[in-house]
This record gives C-alpha cells, sequence and structure tokens, in this order.
C-alpha cells in the first residue's frame, strides 16, 4: 500500500493562491463543466472499486461488501444524482409572483460561494470527503479536500487518483497532519465543511472567525436508542447490534447506548445474544480477517477497553479486545447507569451500554439531559410513543425502527444541532452548503408614476397616505377580544328571523282566538 | 440620551438567560396557535404605537417621521404579518417526494425550534433589524434574548417598554448595555446568535460563538456600488440613488454607497444626481430635517475625516456642524479607487462618483474590493446586466432599483464574503432559526437486504 505523503506546508498558501486565481477564471460556472467533473469522480470510484476496498480494507479491516453496500456505491449514486441534478438544483429561481412585487420581477440566482476547504475524518474516509466535495462541484466552487491521516492507504489513494482525474486548476486534494491542517485552517476560505469532533470543531470554528467564513460542522455525539416493548424485537434487536458491526461501532450516526424498560431488560438483551449468534455463527475472534471491521488505531482501542474496564454494568455479550489486531467482540454491556464512564463520552466502538429505565418519561429525561444527540432512535409500534419521544426531545435526526441508514435516503436533510453540528449535507441541501442565494430585482421606471412616487422627499402627506394605506396590512382581531357585533351578524340574523316567525304565528293565534 | 436607557446589570444577564431556556424546555413555544398570538401582538405592538416609534427614531436618528411611517414601520409590519401569515405553512412538516427506495421508510422533515436565540441588533434600523428577525425567530418556535443597540437609545427603551407588555413576558426578553454587557451575553451558550452590524464585532461574535459551536447569522455590509451604462434612465436612476442615499442619513447597509460611471458620461450624470437632489430636497435638509442627522460624535469624526481627506471635488454639500450632528449631502466627483472615500463603508450622506474607462473597470474596481451586500445596475441594456452580474459576486443584486429589493416577498437577503452569511426575512428568516430534524419509520417488514444485505459476511 502506497505510504501516505504529506503536502508540504510551504506549498498550502501556494495552492490556496492558485485556487483562487483558478475559481475567478470562472471556468466552474458552465454547468458542463461542472457535469464533466462530477463524472470523472464518478468513473474515478467505479474504475477503481476494488483499489479502494483493499485500502479500506487495509486502513480499517472493513469486509470488501460492507465498504461497497455502506460507503463505495451510495457515494457513486450521491454522484450520480448531482451531475443529473446540477442544471436543475442551479437555475435561477423566480419568487413566486405577489401582487406588490411583481413589476420587479424578483429573482433567485443560484451562485458558487468560491473556494471551499472540506475536511473529512477517518471513519468514512471516502464518502465524507468525495460526498461534500460532489456537493461542491455542483455548485461550481472550487476546492482544497483533506482526508484524515489515519486512514493513510486510502488518503493516499484519494490523492492519487484526484490529482490524475480531475482539473488540478480548481480541485486539489492536500493530505497531511496537525501542522498542515493548522495552516489550511489560517487562511480565508469561502465555506468550511468540517466533519468530525466537537474538540477540533472547535478549533475551525475559530480558525473560520478570523475570516467570517460560513461553517458546516458534521459533529456526533451520543445518539439514544429508546425502547419500547412494544416493537418487532427480533428486528430491533438485529438493527441495532448492527450499528455497532458495522465499521466497528465507529460512525456518527451509531446507536451509542440503548434505553429499556427494565422489567424487559433481559428479554432485550436475549434478544441481541440471537442476532449476535445469527450475525456470526463463528466466534468473531477466531473468524478470518474481513469478518468484521477493526479499531481505528491503537490509541482508539486503549480508550475503549479502558471504558470497558471501568464500566459498572454487566458484560453480558463479548467483551473481548484484541490489541494487537486492534479487534473488539461486539460487546453488550448491561445494568448501565447514566453516570458510567460508558455514558461519559461518544463511544464510537462496537460497545452498546443497557440502561434500564423506569418509564419513556425517564428515557426522554436522561436524553434531554445531555447534549443533543446527532439522532435519537425510537424502536415501537406505537404512534403515540413515537410522538411523545420526538415531540419531547431534540436531536439531529428523529429515526424510528432503523438506524443510520436515513443518511441514504434521499431528499432528506442530514445535519446535527447544538453540539452535534450546524448546516445540511447529502443531495440538494449539500448543493445549498456550497452555494450563496442572490437575490435580485429589476424595477421598471413607470411604477415611480404609480403610487411609488410618494416615496420620494418632499413628502406630500396626501401621496404618504396613500401608499400607506396601500402597503399596511389589514390585522385580524387583537387575540382575546371578543367579536364585534357586526362579526355577529348571522346571529342577530337568526333572532330577527325568530323574532318574525313568532309575531306572525302570534298574530294569526290571536287573530284566530278573536 | 444615553440616561434614558437603563443597562440591564451584568449578573442578571445569566439568569435571563437561564430563565429563557426553562421557558424554552416547557414546550409552550412549540404550540403554533402560541406563535400566531404572539405574532399577532407583535403586530399590534408596531401599529398602536406608530407615532411613539415615530418620536423615538426621530430623537436617535433625526429620522423624519413621513420617512419612518412608509419604509421601516410599514415594511416592518408587513414582515410580521407575513409571519403571522405563513407560520402553519412553513412549520409543517415536509413529506418527502416518493422514491421507489425509500417510499415505505416514510421519510418527512420536521421543522422545529433551535431553542434559544441571541439577536444583536444595529443603531440605523433599530425596529426592522429588531422585530423583522425577532418575528421570524418567534415563528420558528424559539425563544429570544434581544440586544438592541444603545446607540438608538430611545428606541431601545420605546422596544423594552413595550415587549413585555404585548408579548409573553417569557418568550422575548431584552437586554441593554454596551460592550460590558454584550460580552457577557457572548459569553453564555445560545442555540443560534443573528447579528447585524460591521465586520469588526461580527468577528468577536463569532469567536464567542465558536466555544459553544453555536451556528452564526451575520448581516454585515460593506460598500454597495452603482454601476452605470449611459443607456439608461439617467433621470430616474439618479432620483433613485439619490433617494437610497439619503435615507437615514445615509446610515443603512443597503445605501448606494459609490457610483461607478464611464468617463464620457461623467458630467451628463453628475448634472443628473444634482438636478435629482435638487427636486428631492428643494429646501436645505438642514432646516427641513428631511435627511436626519448622524448617530454619533465618533461617526461625524469619521466621515468629517474622510470629506478632509477626499482628493475629489465637491460638486454640492460638504458642510459639517459637529454640534448638531449634521453632514450636508455631499457629491463628490473625479474620485479615484484609492481614495479615501473608497476605503470604507461610507455610512453617511456622501455620494462619491467614480469615473471608468468602461464597464471593464467598472466590475475591476468592484471586484477589488469584498463582495458588496449589494450591487446597482442602473441600464436598459440586457447584455449589459447580464455581464455585469455574471462577473462579479455580492449578497444581492438590484436593476434599475436601490433598497427596496429587501422587502420583495420570498427573495432571501443575505451577505456573502466580508458582507455576511446565512439570510434572513421571509421564510428564509425561519428557516435560519428552524432545524430541519428528518424521520424516517422503517417497518419491520420492509426486507432489510436490499440495504444491508446480510451482514456481516464470513467467508
Amino acid at each position: 500500500m502506497s505510504k501516505l505523503e504529506y503536502t508540504p506546508v510551504e506549498e498550502i498558501p501556494k495552492i490556496h493562491a492558485d485556487l483562487y486565481r483558478g475559481f475567478r477564471t470562472g471556468k466552474t460556472k458552465s454547468i458542463e463543466y461542472r457535469k464533466d467533473q462530477l463524472l470523472r469522480l464518478a468513473y474515478l470510484l467505479q474504475d477503481n472499486k476494488k483499489r479502494f476496498e483493499d485500502a479500506l480494507f487495509a486502513d480499517l479491516g472493513r469486509p470488501h461488501p460492507e465498504s461497497v453496500l455502506l460507503e463505495l456505491d451510495p457515494l457513486i449514486g450521491d454522484i450520480k444524482e448531482a451531475y443529473g441534478s446540477v442544471k436543475k438544483w442551479s437555475a435561477t429561481e423566480k419568487v413566486r409572483f405577489s401582487p406588490k412585487w411583481f413589476p420587479m420581477g424578483p429573482a433567485i440566482r443560484k451562485e458558487p460561494k468560491g473556494v471551499a476547504l472540506i475536511i473529512a475524518p477517518f471513519n468514512y474516509p471516502v464518502l465524507l470527503l468525495l460526498g461534500p466535495f460532489a456537493s461542491a462541484i455542483a455548485a461550481g466552487c472550487a476546492a482544497v479536500i483533506k482526508p484524515s491521516e489515519l486512514t493513510p492507504a486510502t488518503s493516499a489513494l484519494m490523492g492519487e487518483l484526484v490529482s490524475k482525474h480531475l482539473d488540478q486548476d480548481v480541485y486539489r486534494l492536500v493530505n497531511g497532519a496537525i501542522p498542515e491542517t493548522t495552516k489550511l485552517l489560517e487562511l480565508p476560505w469561502n465555506h468550511i465543511l468540517y466533519t468530525g469532533n466537537g474538540r477540533v470543531a472547535k478549533l475551525v470554528s475559530h480558525a473560520a472567525a478570523e475570516h467570517l467564513t460560513p461553517l458546516t460542522l458534521e459533529l456526533g455525539g451520543k445518539s439514544a436508542v429508546i425502547i419500547d416493548p412494544k416493537c418487532d424485537l427480533p428486528t430491533a434487536a438485529k438493527r441495532i447490534l448492527w450499528g455497532k458491526v458495522a465499521n466497528a461501532g465507529q460512525i456518527c450516526l451509531a446507536p451509542d447506548y440503548v434505553l429499556v424498560p427494565r422489567q424487559f431488560q433481559d428479554t432485550f438483551v436475549a434478544a441481541l445474544q440471537r442476532a449476535f449468534n445469527e450475525f456470526f455463527p463463528v466466534d468473531p475472534l477466531k473468524a478470518p480477517e474481513g469478518t468484521m471491521a477493526h479499531v481505528i488505531s491503537d490509541a482508539h482501542v486503549q480508550r475503549l477497553k479502558r471504558l470497558l474496564d471501568a464500566t459498572r454494568g454487566t458484560i453480558a455479550i463479548g467483551g473481548q479486545v484484541d490489541a494487537a489486531r486492534r479487534f473488539i467482540v461486539p460487546t453488550v454491556v448491561k445494568d448501565v447507569k447514566t453516570d458510567d464512564a460508558l455514558m461519559s463520552e461518544e463511544i464510537f466502538g462496537p460497545i452498546l451500554p443497557v440502561l434500564p429505565v423506569d418509564s419513556v418519561d425517564e428515557a426522554i429525561e436522561i436524553v434531554n439531559a445531555r447534549d443533543h444527540p446527532l439522532a435519537l432512535y425510537v424502536f415501537t409500534t406505537d404512534a403515540k410513543f413515537k410522538a411523545k419521544v420526538f415531540d419531547n426531545t431534540q436531536s439531529g435526526a428523529a429515526i424510528a425502527n432503523e438506524v443510520v441508514i436515513h443518511l441514504g435516503v434521499d431528499h432528506l436533510p442530514f445535519g446535527g444541532i447544538g453540539p452535534s453540528g450546524s448546516g445540511y449535507t447529502t443531495g440538494k441541501f449539500g448543493f445549498d452548503t456550497f452555494t450563496h442565494l442572490r437575490a435580485t430585482i429589476d424595477n421598471p421606471s413607470w411604477v415611480d408614476k404609480l403610487v411609488m412616487s410618494a416615496r420620494y422627499p418632499p413628502y406630500d402627506r396626501g401621496a404618504i397616505q396613500k401608499l400607506n394605506k396601500m402597503s399596511k396590512p389589514t390585522l385580524p382581531p387583537r387575540p382575546g377580544s371578543r367579536p364585534s357585533l357586526l362579526k355577529r351578524w348571522p346571529l342577530w340574523l337568526i333572532l330577527a328571523l325568530v323574532g318574525l316567525v313568532t309575531k306572525v304565528k302570534w298574530r294569526s293565534i290571536v287573530g284566530s282566538a278573536a | 440620551m444615553a440616561d434614558t436607557l437603563p443597562f440591564t446589570p451584568i449578573d442578571e444577564i445569566p439568569k435571563i438567560h437561564r430563565e429563557l431556556g426553562e421557558v424554552f424546555q416547557t414546550g409552550k413555544t412549540r404550540s403554533i396557535a402560541f406563535r400566531k398570538q404572539q405574532l399577532l401582538q407583535l403586530c399590534y405592538l408596531l401599529q398602536d404605537n406608530t407615532e411613539r416609534f415615530q418620536e423615538a427614531l426621530f430623537s436617535d436618528l433625526g429620522r423624519p417621521r413621513e420617512e419612518a411611517a412608509y419604509l421601516e414601520l410599514i415594511g416592518t409590519l408587513l414582515e410580521v404579518k407575513d409571519a403571522h401569515d405563513k407560520v402553519n405553512k412553513w412549520a409543517k412538516t415536509k413529506k418527502s417526494p416518493f422514491h421507489f427506495l425509500w417510499g415505505t421508510l416514510s421519510p418527512q422533515t420536521r421543522k422545529e425550534p433551535k431553542g434559544t436565540v441571541l439577536i444583536i441588533s444595529p443603531f440605523n434600523y433599530p425596529i426592522w433589524l429588531t422585530l423583522c428577525p425577532v418575528s421570524s425567530a418567534i415563528a420558528a418556535g424559539n425563544v429570544v434574548l434581544l440586544k438592541p443597540s444603545e446607540l438608538s437609545p430611545a428606541t431601545a427603551a420605546l422596544l423594552t417598554e413595550l415587549i413585555p407588555k404585548y408579548l409573553d413576558p417569557d418568550l422575548v426578553r431584552v437586554v441593554n448595555g454596551g460592550v460590558p454587557e454584550t460580552t457577557k451575553i457572548l459569553e453564555l451558550p445560545f442555540d443560534h446568535i443573528l447579528y447585524t452590524g460591521n465586520n469588526r464585532v461580527a468577528k468577536i461574535v463569532s469567536a464567542a460563538a465558536a466555544q459553544h459551536l453555536t451556528p452564526v447569522t451575520l448581516e454585515l455590509g460593506g460598500k454597495s456600488p452603482c454601476v452605470i451604462d449611459p443607456k439608461c434612465n439617467a433621470k430616474v436612476a439618479a432620483k433613485r440613488i439619490m433617494w437610497g442615499k439619503l435615507l437615514n442619513c445615509g446610515q443603512l447597509c443597503l445605501a448606494p454607497d459609490y457610483i461607478l460611471v464611464p468617463e464620457s458620461f461623467q458630467d451628463e450624470f453628475v448634472e443628473a444626481l444634482v438636478n435629482a437632489y435638487h427636486e428631492l430636497h428643494p429646501t436645505d435638509p438642514k432646516t427641513s430635517g428631511m435627511v436626519g442627522k448622524i448617530v454619533n460624535e465618533r461617526h461625524m469624526k469619521r466621515l468629517k475625516q474622510l470629506l478632509n481627506d477626499t482628493k475629489g471635488e465637491i460638486v454640492f454639500g460638504g458642510e459639517v456642524d459637529m454640534a448638531a450632528k449634521y453632514i450636508a449631502p455631499t457629491l463628490i466627483r473625479d474620485v479615484t479607487r484609492d481614495d479615501a472615500l473608497m476605503s470604507e463603508e461610507i455610512f453617511g450622506p456622501l455620494l462619491p462618483v467614480v469615473p471608468v474607462k468602461d464597464v471593464e473597470e467598472a466590475i475591476a474596481i468592484v471586484n477589488s474590493m469584498d463582495h458588496a451586500l449589494n450591487l446597482y445596475i442602473f441600464s436598459d441594456d440586457r447584455a449589459f446586466k447580464d455581464k455585469v452580474l455574471n462577473r462579479t459576486r455580492s449578497g444581492t443584486a438590484s436593476m434599475n432599483e436601490v433598497v427596496l429589493h429587501v422587502i420583495a416577498n420570498d427573495a432571501p437577503f443575505g451577505g456573502v464574503g466580508g458582507s455576511g452569511h446565512g439570510y434572513t426575512t421571509g421564510k428564509a428568516g425561519f428557516d435560519t432559526f428552524t432545524h430541519f430534524r428528518c424521520t424516517v419509520d422503517h417497518p419491520a417488514w420492509y426486507v432489510d437486504s436490499c440495504c444491508r444485505a446480510s451482514v456481516p459476511v464470513t467467508h
């Protein structure tokens, strides 16, 4: 596998200047150009799929089919979507008709923000770099993309292929670690998209603040799972465990911890065990390489081992750590309490703490006591239960009876809230992230001949009053006020009719009696 | 006037912030009916107190009462009413279009409030730039900590009095103060910050937000150029530019800052500007009061310095009365790119005219500066307009008009580069303060294999 060569720090300002120059030529404005580059990006992936699979296996021990199904194919699909939609997304939008403003022909132009910086993490190193990259290309931006140094094989491969296939005038890949990233962040960009953790996100935000650069942050947190006994238990157990097995649980959207009714905990853990046996007919410690992904680095293995050693819960499934191979068996820990070590940070590994609770209210309280998670998962067939949880919490996404895959669902904005991030990616939302909406109007001269001339001093009382009368909205009745007598005319009409009928009838009665 | 605006005690600020968070947690702002009621109350706050607002604006800025009425007050009322009328529609959960792979998952996007929002507004349009974003934040279901500018104390005091009277007192809390109070506010965590003002303070706000990873919207300013094509209606163009320049004595982020005109056309256009000025102000504005005054001594000194340093030729104006905080509307011609008047956003009633060789030079000058908040083009020629539009970048672009594009419904208003980021007004304002929370519900029967295969795979 190619070793990862870092971009020399002193070259970085030059790359930055080159890209600004390239952007200013205006070449990225052309839709044909953008489509051409997007197609190259798609083929870059498709033609080299096997090399990507091998690189991901080398860096993460990821099974080849998992890489294809969860990273490479969805990414190619995203790029294809951008390729097919870029014309539509970038078309100038005419603003909806309004009788007041239509002569001005208001419209919204979609323009590239300029030169973007995209920084990606180690866990889905291809998807989380080239996905936003495709959005930036579609939006007409130039971009510097910076993959993680923790995935040297994959980052080296991307460096090689991007420089070979994409226009280096406007797109460059920079490899490096802290010094290189620091250099990048000293420079002014027109948008920065950072995917990773909260600590580094603050550094990125501070750097962006210096230049008033707009930011999109895709972070993480502890994505909670709430279980209702009224759920399809085997499916729930399978899907949740899968979320800890895929990529060894190193997914920003991985189900982090589970809140389950106390009396249901054992049933739930038993279901997890059955799912585990289905996934691993062979003891995973003895299974061949490529059965399940590894933890990314020794440091992370040590971190996860420390959490396991410190937990005061009971290990119900797994628990074995093979530090040499950086492999941790998918582990379920039950009877975990809220102050446990496993609840102190985002786990980002194949360990699933299960916390017994006494009510859904307690579950909601536990979720709300923490930072807003990137995802909140609920397993239930009861619509009321689902609504109660969603309506009383905040999270990036609110997902029922599933984990993780909403990232791949078309037409959904993907983004966090609070410490789990800000801004949105995927699909059109990614395009919009790198796009400036430039509102325009074109006001003909003749409007001044009508009432608009009233705006000019010297202010003519009468003309201003006319203008105000035309523009001023009529308000509905004040909140809490009783409707005016006039508004009650149906009531008066009925009373009058009743009165009339009574009078006529009375007359006829009196008349006949006379 | 500072003594009419009591500042909030600094140690009360964290308490106010905490109380706002607690109110949000109760969930009361999630009710659409509640939001509509509050927005309607906000409309009445404006409608019932038009005269008092006119007085306050006159006190703070010398703003002519007619101008305050037709532009800022009605403009704000229109925006708030728009939010009231549309909040149902804006807040509705959006179903994703059908997709054969994902249809069974019922993908939807919920519109949810972010939580506690901080709005910091400036002195120049202290009602529009305060109550419009407040209405967006309320419509989106948030609670608000509002920090109006201490440089327009009469207006800030009036807002402080009226807001708890008309609105639920828990919903919008007003904090008044200067730098120490604002610094205290910025130490606290918010779920979104909207800052309208200048770049220097914007950096401070952004750095404070970075500490808490708070998303920020910045509505800043810059030098908004007017690019003139001889093929335009010079009379109308000159009138509209002069009108826009002198609103609020030039203290408007939307004001046409400077003019770029072909050398051969400068004489004619300057004449048109002179005529327009006299049409708009047949009486000296110093006596008529129709232009207003500069907000404070610091800005007076700044503008006086620009006038002293310019190497252009003053066509009319130039008078400075420090005591009255009055600067006469001033037209300066033959200004060069490196003139003092081209070094910063003017934000005053000085209008430099910069003669250029051709439109290429005009475009080069525009591009040599930070991206402007607004780009103004005066031309009847489609090709000319397209050329300038396509070769420049700006927050917004308005042709044959100035200023008014900000009230055109449904067009998002926001800067780019040094003029800011994020959008306000209308639905864009609502979206700014909203979290798009996507949801799916995956039935058990939907075959897993299409998205997962039988993972993990054992060899």
